[in-house]
């Protein structure tokens, strides 16, 4: 049997956060975050105009004796959105010390569980050069488990094609939802644009970036022979204090960069990185930047 | 060249250890390094330096040559080279460290002895590595410490375990061993180094001839001290129960001092007496203190000087002994003038029907009758019944002369009568071992028998000493003390006891004393050797402690406990080398390389790590210099 993912009290720290998203989406009855459309809700919304084939029970009838006239009242739609965690499991995620393709399937795993917990559906989706098969999960927390051994049964395999995967993923789920990217980002294209062709479908877009710490800073010095783990290409070169700087500073402005395509789409933005354990994660940047709440 | 004993192959072996492994560190330190990373993306921004493929198997060749080339000047630097004459065999220098009790006194914070060691110390530092020192430890005896050593750790732990002594310098003394140490076992004399203060008997203040390879190293400033020299203590001869107490003092210092001498006995004020003594002089004090039973005299100086150890003496002194003798007679009056007087003794008279067969101890004395029992102790018969006599009475005499005193015995002596006719008188038949006193009517009137094994010694008298013929004669108490002394040797022990300064001692005594007489023993009983003069016996203590002398009846108690401090201060000639001298003086003539070689293999370490080193700013810099020396390279 493998390891959980996940130890039991940090489950139990879980359960009382809720999977936040900001925009109104159409869905079914019965979620937890309101939206602007109308429908059998329980929160009064508006008036308007009776017309043919409206529902009579939702007619007001008191304005009628008074006004003669018929005005329909309209409830706020609590819609129930599907939420998707898109995780990255090409092979750029299995590499450094601390690894960056368990501890995305950690973070999976337990915003899968905060969404289980409040009767969310759940959609893993993992993907590296193309989507592969997708677990569909919801119905409580009870479910969670097998979740779990779905996301700990996922090998590192591929590069990283975003264009390809949101083609793939606009074209499986015409239902506009929650997606939540779980990734490094590193691909040889640039993510920008197919990040965006996400959010202009209508998707509502939180980015998890994860990086290892020798991703960001690498600590070597002299003489390295570098090999990427997705290519395959080498490349050999004379690495100093300077040339760290300038590195780090270079994939700072990439990850600011990630987070601009995020925010520019009312979208969320959270960079952590493996030196951080999940429970800080979640609850420090997640929390802050209210993807969870 | 000397490289901690290595020769010149070993040197070069480990040279080429020491390159092979910068060499394996420079290819390990400059290896390429095989990473795996997520992407490569960075790496290109990064704008680092991406080398060609057709790398050369040594990169940055000019950094291993020149951390090779700093590395052998370091080694070279190590070994200590030289130009010039070169010494191989070095110098055998003796080091006289001054160990004196004068090295005891403070001066400032520091004890003088610190000083003199730090000063050993510095002039150890300034020999060459292959020179012996051999360490003489010097105060009234020259000890060596050390043999001569070349392994300066040997020698300076000798120096740092040097203390302080308890007697004065004898100068003449450790340069005559310094001056033989170095003919009989020195391969090269090189110097004779006194380290000390100098302070000296002033018979040795202008001490000459000196030893020419001399040099003197001098601690210590002028100090003022004001001491005890000496402490004598006698029974009064006109008081037994009192002590004559005699204290010497001396001022050391170069300016008049005034002092308050006081005494105490058992903790209890014994005399106080202020004294003002000028620079150099020795003043004298005597006190007389009544005292019988044994205690702790003490002697001090209150007076705040550079030496507080000579300020103050303690002494034991004995008690005044007494013995008890019984006298059993009818006529106590007429004995009590013989025996009453006596302080050494307790007289006590019973009469004769009370006598006690049990009486062990003291001594008897039975008037002219015999006892049931013999005694059990030593017992003075006076004209005993010729039938209980201990001694056999030969015959009765009447109005017989005194014929003869034996004065070379213990018991005849210095005693001596003119026309003494005794009213009558017993004579005794003498037998072998007896001691005859006295003799008239041709037979011995007074005779003394002492046991071989040791038992209770008998003295007979065949007169009565009280009658009128005897009575008024100087020679009766003097034969009655006589006795007495014989008797009872303990009591009248005469003791004299003297604090004074260890190191040679010399006692006056009689003259022609015989030396089978004369004891003189440590606090252990283990004798000492002495020698002796017509009049005088010496005796050498190098350790304070306390030496009993025993001449005869005499005893002398001698407590060694102050230290010695010579009167005079040594000043050493002007054609005489002072100071430490500096390294490169006592390597005249030798030019040492080692600090330039040290500083050049710095220099090119230092070189190697600003061109060649992490930075980038000079390494590029690096990159600009090397490009001529390459271009040049594959011109060739």
């Amino acid at each position: 049997m493998p390891e959980p993912l996940l130890e039991t009290p940090l489950l139990e720290k879980l359960e009382r956060l809720t999977i936040q998203w900001q925009k109104s989406l159409p869905g079914l009855v019965g979620g937890h975050n309101t939206s602007r459309f109308a429908g059998a809700g329980q929160e009064f919304l508006d008036h308007r105009h009776f017309h043919h084939g409206d529902d009579l029970r939702a007619v007001n009838w008191r304005a009628f004796l008074r006004l003669e006239k018929l005005f329909l009242k309209m409830f706020q739609l609590e819609p129930r959105i599907p939420v998707r965690i898109m995780v990255d499991i090409s092979k750029s995620m299995d590499t450094g010390a601390a690894n960056k393709f368990d501890y995305a399937r950690r973070l999976a795993a337990a915003l899968c569980y905060v969404g289980l917990v409040r009767l969310d559906s759940i959609c893993l989706q993992p993907f590296s050069g193309k989507l592969h098969d997708a677990f569909l999960v919801s119905g409580g927390r009870h479910r969670f488990q097998p979740a779990s051994n779905y996301l700990a049964a996922l090998k590192s395999d591929g590069r990283t094609n975003f264009l390809e995967c949101a083609r793939q993923f606009i074209s499986e789920y015409p239902q506009r939802g929650l997606v939540l990217v779980i990734s490094d980002f590193l691909d040889d294209g640039e993510c920008e644009k197919p990040l965006q062709y996400l959010a202009d479908f209508g998707h509502e877009l939180i980015l998890v970036q994860v990086w290892a710490d020798e991703d960001r800073e690498p600590p070597w010095e002299g003489e390295l022979e570098l090999e990427d783990a997705e290519s395959g290409q080498k490349v050999e070169l004379a690495f100093d204090p300077d040339a760290r700087a300038q590195y780090t500073a270079a994939f700072d402005e990439y990850a600011q960069h990630v987070r601009t395509v995020a925010l520019r789409n009312n979208g969320r933005y959270i960079g952590v990185p493996t030196s951080v354990p999940i429970e800080q994660a979640i609850f420090g940047a997640m929390v802050n930047s209210g993807a969870v709440a | 060249m000397n490289f901690l004993n290595l020769g010149l192959g070993e040197l070069l072996g480990l040279m080429g250890a020491v390159s092979a492994g910068v060499v394996a560190l420079y290819l390990l330190d400059r290896s390429k390094r095989k990473q795996l990373v997520s992407t490569l993306r960075f790496w290109a921004i990064a704008d680092v330096r991406t080398e060609l493929k057709h790398r050369r198997r040594i990169q940055q060749p000019w950094s291993l040559i020149l951390q090779l080339v700093s590395l052998a000047l370091l080694l070279i630097a190590i070994a200590g080279p030289q130009l010039g004459v070169f010494d191989v065999n070095g110098r055998d220098h003796v080091l006289v460290l001054d160990t004196s009790a004068w090295m005891g006194s403070r001066a400032g914070q520091a004890l003088l002895m610190d000083q003199a060691k730090a000063s050993a110390r510095a002039y150890l530092r300034s020999l060459p590595n292959r020179d012996r020192v051999m360490l003489v430890r010097a105060d009234a005896l020259a000890t060596p410490a050390t043999a001569f050593e070349s392994n300066r750790g040997t020698v300076e732990e000798a120096i740092q375990q040097s203390q302080p002594g308890a007697s004065a310098l004898n100068l003449r003394l450790a340069f005559e061993f310094a001056d033989r140490a170095q003919k009989l076992q020195a391969q090269r004399p090189g110097e004779i180094v006194f380290v000390g203060a100098g302070r000296v008997a002033e018979e040795e203040a202008a001490l000459s001839p000196l030893p020419s390879n001399l040099r003197v190293v001098s601690v210590g400033t002028a100090q003022e001290n004001i001491g005890i020299r000496k402490v004598g203590m006698r029974r009064s001869t006109a008081d037994p129960d009192s002590w004559d107490i005699f204290v010497a003092v001396r001022n050391y210092g170069t300016r008049a001092r005034t002092a308050d001498l006081g005494l105490q006995f058992s903790k209890a004020p014994a005399g106080v007496r202020r004294l003002t003594l000028r620079p150099g002089t020795e003043e004298q004090a005597t006190f007389t203190y009544r005292e019988r039973a044994a205690g702790l005299l003490e002697v001090r100086l209150n007076v705040q000087d550079s030496f507080p150890q000579d300020d103050r003496v303690v002494v034991q002194l004995p008690p005044l002994v007494t013995s008890r003798v019984l006298i059993y007679s009818n006529e106590p009056q007429s004995l009590r003038p013989l025996f009453a007087l006596n302080s050494q003794v307790e007289a006590v008279f019973e009469s004769p029907e009370r006598f006690d067969p049990n009486v062990k101890e003291g001594v008897i004395v039975l008037d002219r009758f015999n006892p049931p029992v013999l005694p059990r102790t030593s017992a003075i018969w006076i004209e005993p019944p010729a039938a209980g006599s201990p001694i056999p009475v030969r015959a009765k005499i009447t109005q017989a002369s005194l014929e003869k005193w034996h004065p070379e015995t213990p018991l005849g002596a210095g005693l001596r009568t003119k026309d003494v006719t005794l009213e009558s008188a017993e004579v005794f038949v003498s037998s072998t071992g007896d001691i005859v006193v006295a003799e008239a009517g041709g037979g011995p009137v007074i005779l003394a028998r002492a046991p071989s094994t040791g038992g209770p010694k008998q003295v007979v008298i065949g007169f009565h000493p009280a009658r009128p013929s005897m009575k008024y004669e100087l020679a009766t108490p003097l034969l009655i003390a006589n006795v007495l002394r014989w008797m009872l040797p303990g009591n009248y022990r005469r003791w004299e006891v003297q604090a004074g300064t260890v190191g040679t001692v010399t006692v006056p005594i009689e003259a022609n004393t015989n030396p089978a007489q004369i004891h003189v023993l440590d606090e252990s009983n283990r004798p000492l050797p002495f020698t002796l003069d017509a009049d005088s016996l010496h005796f050498f203590s190098g350790a304070p402690g306390t030496v009993r002398v025993q001449v005869g009846d005499r005893e002398m108690v001698y407590s060694l406990t102050l230290p010695d401090v010579a009167e005079a201060v040594w000043r050493a000639p002007a054609d005489v080398r002072k100071g430490i001298p500096r390294a490169a003086a006592v390597e005249a003539g030798v030019t040492v390389l080692w600090p330039w070689l040290a500083v050049l293999g710095g220099l090119g370490l230092l070189a190697d790590w600003l061109l060649f080193g992490r930075s980038r700013a000079f390494r590029l810099r690096a990159a600009k210099m090397a490009a001529p020396l390459m271009q040049w390279r594959k011109a060739s």
